[in-house]
């Protein structure tokens, strides 16, 4: 069992004092959202797809720079259901002609951004590709800005296209050959949002094929991407 | 645009949908719209997209990426169409979604499919905004009756074997080179030649072969022997000058129409330089049983009472059940039924004219209802008025009893000819529809100023007036003070075109449509309540919006369409459909009067084959949309 699943019942930890009231309530009420039932079929769940952009220069001082996240609800992509944040860096603030800008959007505080996602993804199950860069990172900025542990489970695509696609060879385990492979082009690569998008759609063809092969809920897809991960690092 | 999120996914869409058409020439607006409704979808390969047994569609689906392949459903005796594959930046099913039926048609993934779906609220909002995305709805549907009807025709055709029909040009029609001669050739000659040939005409041509006249059989007697004329003068002496011509491109039916019209017997081809390429008798056109034409149009003029009328009238109506079963189009026949039943009604006036005396008054006899429009069909009964001038307002009593009593007289003639008097007293008889000049314009005026139900009732009778024997020009006049009324009047307009909303097409939402409109007849649609009547209706308030004078349907939505600025494929679809639903009408009180029942109008869709019940689906969709049209011009 993992953590996020007796976290869930034993609530979150005491609300952190840095925090003003807002960001406390949002927090609250975002904690308050009853988990999705993962037992329900791919045509009715919300998967919520992210991806970061990180800036610096060694892993251990770079800085989370943007959040893209995009959700897959009942099988569809709705541009309507999408979120990106670009985070405010240590550095000195956005000049008046940098905040005037017509730049996509002003930089936030990165409590607020990470609030503002909570709030966008809900409890629904995150899915990212290679998870241990973008959730590892992600996880370490909600406990350092927000002091929270995320309840709901990560689903690395990584791991689950290579299980469902074992007759595509080639793969060297990085997107772009899925991309190429499934000809999804993207908007910018690297821009959080872009990458979320395709990763999204990567997401699509995969619960299509996995409903085929019997794996037809979110919580079958978990089990199927642990199992995956597990036999690839025991081997 | 609040989300930047979104608003970067929308461009993106946008940039792709921008690639291909209609969307490269929709207006910013539109196509911010669309990219913001649409949903992206995924369809692992061999998945069904759509399919019949879905139920009613839905949902409008932009291929995104990856390829789809299209069959032709399982329904029995749809027509089979070969399969073929959509590519990126391809629509489906626009009919089905625009019709709210199930696709006729099944949509298979071949590889990993993504497509952009739009519900079907936002489609009908879609189509709304745009025009540009709504001409490009109507002409796929356009485009897919014209296809659906050129199977129609091969059909008929297949069925009457090789046989050509009334519609082949006169290019097929006219095989052998025309043996001519020019007008100083002496007559011998010309005699001999039509002896040697064995032919029963002759063209006269100048020297550039364009025709100056036509020599027959038949002429030798009367113009030659009998006055005696000598052998050697030139044939231009005894030849009928200007003879009748069509371009090549002309048919048959054109023919048989002017030949009835003037009663002639031979029209020559004319290339387009007005050179001769062929001479039609009546003989090649009507190789048919019965009477012909020219003979029927012979009786009718000949005939001294209304019971030799009554077998003219039968003629007619036969001539005309043959030309149905030829598969001469509907516009051509209900014409042609117009054309001959209007010799009739003129030789029933002629007649009476000999026992009143209404000489010195200008008058017209006048023409309202379907009669007015040159659109009726086997079964029709009166629908006729009188207007005429009374100079002196003292002897206005006086000259009406006298057009009363000349009315009365007709319209029981008439009756016994096989137009049975109107149920509804709609005859010249009736005080209320003998009238002057002066009172016609005054009524028309009232009815138009106070559009009251019963004066939008009589507005779709009486505002298609056309006159039939008389003096033209009162029924001008009357026009002229008519579209002069209308055009300052956009009450009337406005009411006129809510009374023309007031029935809508018989289409469901689950089945293809609606059959219990009537309780008495469980299962049938009245094709002129429900059919044909949309179309009139639609019709007459864009020609009377419009300055229109033409009374027929088919005119009215080709001019008032085109000041409408309706495009080409719109109107003649439109005009497709109306045809299409009246070719439906005759065939089935053909087929009524055969089994010796008085013709309605009520058929049975289920007894229809699947391409009529398709093409008849997309003929309502025709109405429906000059109903939006309606809806849009007057905010209804």
């Amino acid at each position: 069992m993992s953590t996020w699943f007796s976290k869930l019942f034993s609530g979150q930890d005491a609300p952190d004092p840095r925090l003003n009231a807002d960001q406390q309530r949002l927090l609250a009420d975002w904690s308050r959202l009853p988990p999705p039932d993962l037992g329900r079929s791919h045509r009715q769940s919300r998967y919520v797809v992210v991806d970061v952009e990180l800036g610096g220069l060694d892993t251990r001082t770079e800085s989370l720079l943007a959040i893209g996240a995009l959700a897959v609800t009942d099988g569809l992509i709705d541009f309507n259901d999408a979120f990106r944040a670009t985070l405010a860096t240590d550095g000195p603030p956005p000049t008046e002609a940098e905040a005037g800008s017509d730049r996509p959007s002003a930089a936030m505080a990165p409590a607020d951004a990470l609030i503002a996602l909570l709030r966008f993804a809900g409890k629904a199950p995150l899915v990212v590709y290679h998870a241990v860069f973008v959730a590892k990172r992600l996880e370490r900025a909600l406990s350092e800005h927000l002091r929270l542990d995320l309840p709901q489970p990560w689903l690395d695509l990584a791991w689950v296209m290579s299980d469902l696609f074992r007759e595509v060879s080639e793969m060297d385990g990085r997107l772009d050959p899925w991309l190429d492979h499934f000809a999804i082009e993207s908007i910018r690569r690297h821009d959080a949002l872009s990458d979320a998008y395709d990763t999204a759609r990567l997401l699509q063809i995969a619960i299509a094929k996995a409903a085929r092969k019997g794996f037809d809920t979110p919580a079958s897809l978990l089990e199927l991407e642990k199992a995956r991960r597990h036999m690839h690092q025991d081997g | 645009m609040c989300n930047p999120a979104t608003e970067m996914l929308v461009s993106a869409c946008i940039g792709f949908l921008r690639a291909f058409s209609p969307f490269d020439r929709m207006d910013d607006g539109a196509l911010r719209f669309l990219a913001e409704s649409v949903r992206l979808v995924h369809y692992p390969q061999n998945a069904q997209i759509l399919t019949g047994e879905m139920g009613v569609a839905r949902t409008l689906y932009i291929l995104h990426r990856g390829k789809v392949r299209v069959g032709s459903g399982s329904a029995a005796g749809y027509v089979s169409r070969a399969s073929h594959t959509l590519i990126p930046g391809q629509c489906f099913s626009i009919e089905a979604l625009m019709a709210q039926r199930p696709s006729f048609d099944t949509y298979l993934a071949r590889d990993e499919v993504f497509c952009f779906e739009l519900p079907a609220d936002a489609f009908l909002a879609l189509t709304e905004k745009s025009t540009v995305f709504n001409l490009f709805c109507t002409q796929h549907i356009a485009g897919l009756l014209s296809q659906s009807q050129q199977q129609l025709q091969q059909q008929v055709v297949q069925r009457a074997g090789e046989q050509k029909t009334m519609n082949s040009p006169l290019s097929t029609v006219v095989r052998r080179e025309p043996v001519s001669v020019l007008p100083e050739t002496p007559i011998r000659q010309v005699v001999e030649l039509m002896a040697d040939r064995h032919i029963g005409s002759m063209a006269v041509v100048d020297s550039e072969r364009r025709p100056v006249g036509i020599f027959t059989l038949s002429d030798v007697l009367k113009r030659i022997v009998l006055p005696g004329v000598s052998l050697e003068q030139p044939i231009a002496v005894v030849m009928s000058p200007t003879p009748r011509t069509l371009p090549l491109a002309a048919n048959a039916h054109d023919a048989a129409l002017a030949m009835a019209l003037h009663g002639i017997r031979h029209v020559l081809a004319v290339d387009e330089g007005g050179g001769l390429r062929g001479v039609v008798s009546e003989g090649d056109l009507f190789k048919l049983q019965g009477a012909g034409l020219r003979q029927i149009r012979h009786a009718i003029d000949a005939a001294s009472s209304a019971e030799a009328l009554l077998h003219a009238r039968e003629d007619v109506r036969q001539l005309a059940l043959t030309m149905l079963g030829e598969g001469v189009g509907a516009q051509e026949i209900t014409q042609f039924i117009s054309t001959l039943n209007d010799a009739v009604a003129r030789r029933v006036l002629d007649l009476n004219l000999e026992r009143h005396d209404l000489y010195g008054i200008d008058w017209a006899w006048l023409s309202f209802g379907s009669e007015g429009r040159d659109e009726q069909t086997f079964t029709t009964d009166q629908d006729n008025g009188i207007v005429y001038i009374c100079t002196d307002i003292m002897d206005r009593e006086q000259t009406q009893l006298r057009f009363l009593e000349f009315a009365r007289d007709v319209n029981e003639d008439l009756d016994k000819c096989g137009f049975p008097l109107c149920k509804g007293n709609i005859m010249a008889s009736n005080p209320d529809l003998c009238l002057t000049l002066e009172e016609w314009e005054e009524r028309f005026a009232q009815w138009v100023r106070m559009p009251e139900p019963q004066a939008l009732l009589n507005a779709t009778i009486f505002f298609d007036f056309r006159p039939l024997y008389g003096r033209f020009n009162l029924a001008h006049r009357m026009r002229l003070a008519l579209l002069r009324q209308t055009q300052s009047s956009p009450l009337f307009l406005r009411m006129l075109a809510q009374n023309a909303l007031s029935v809508a097409p018989p289409l469901g939402r689950i089945r293809d449509f609606v059959t219990d409109a009537d309780p008495e007849h469980p299962g049938t649609i009245d094709l002129k309540k429900y059919g044909v009547r949309l179309f009139t209706d639609a019709a007459r308030v864009f020609a009377l919006a419009r300055q229109v004078e033409a009374t027929n349907t088919v005119s009215r939505l080709k001019r008032g369409g085109a000041l409408l600025n309706m495009s080409g494929e719109e109107i003649s679809a439109s005009v497709d459909a109306f045809n299409f639903i009246q070719f439906l009408r005759l065939r089935h009180q053909h087929f009524e009067q055969e089994q010796g029942r008085a013709g309605d109008n009520l058929i049975r869709p289920d007894e229809l084959n699947e391409v009529e019940r398709r093409i008849l689906i997309e003929s309502f969709r025709q109405a429906r949309k000059l109903q939006a049209r309606l809806r849009l011009d007057y905010q209804l």
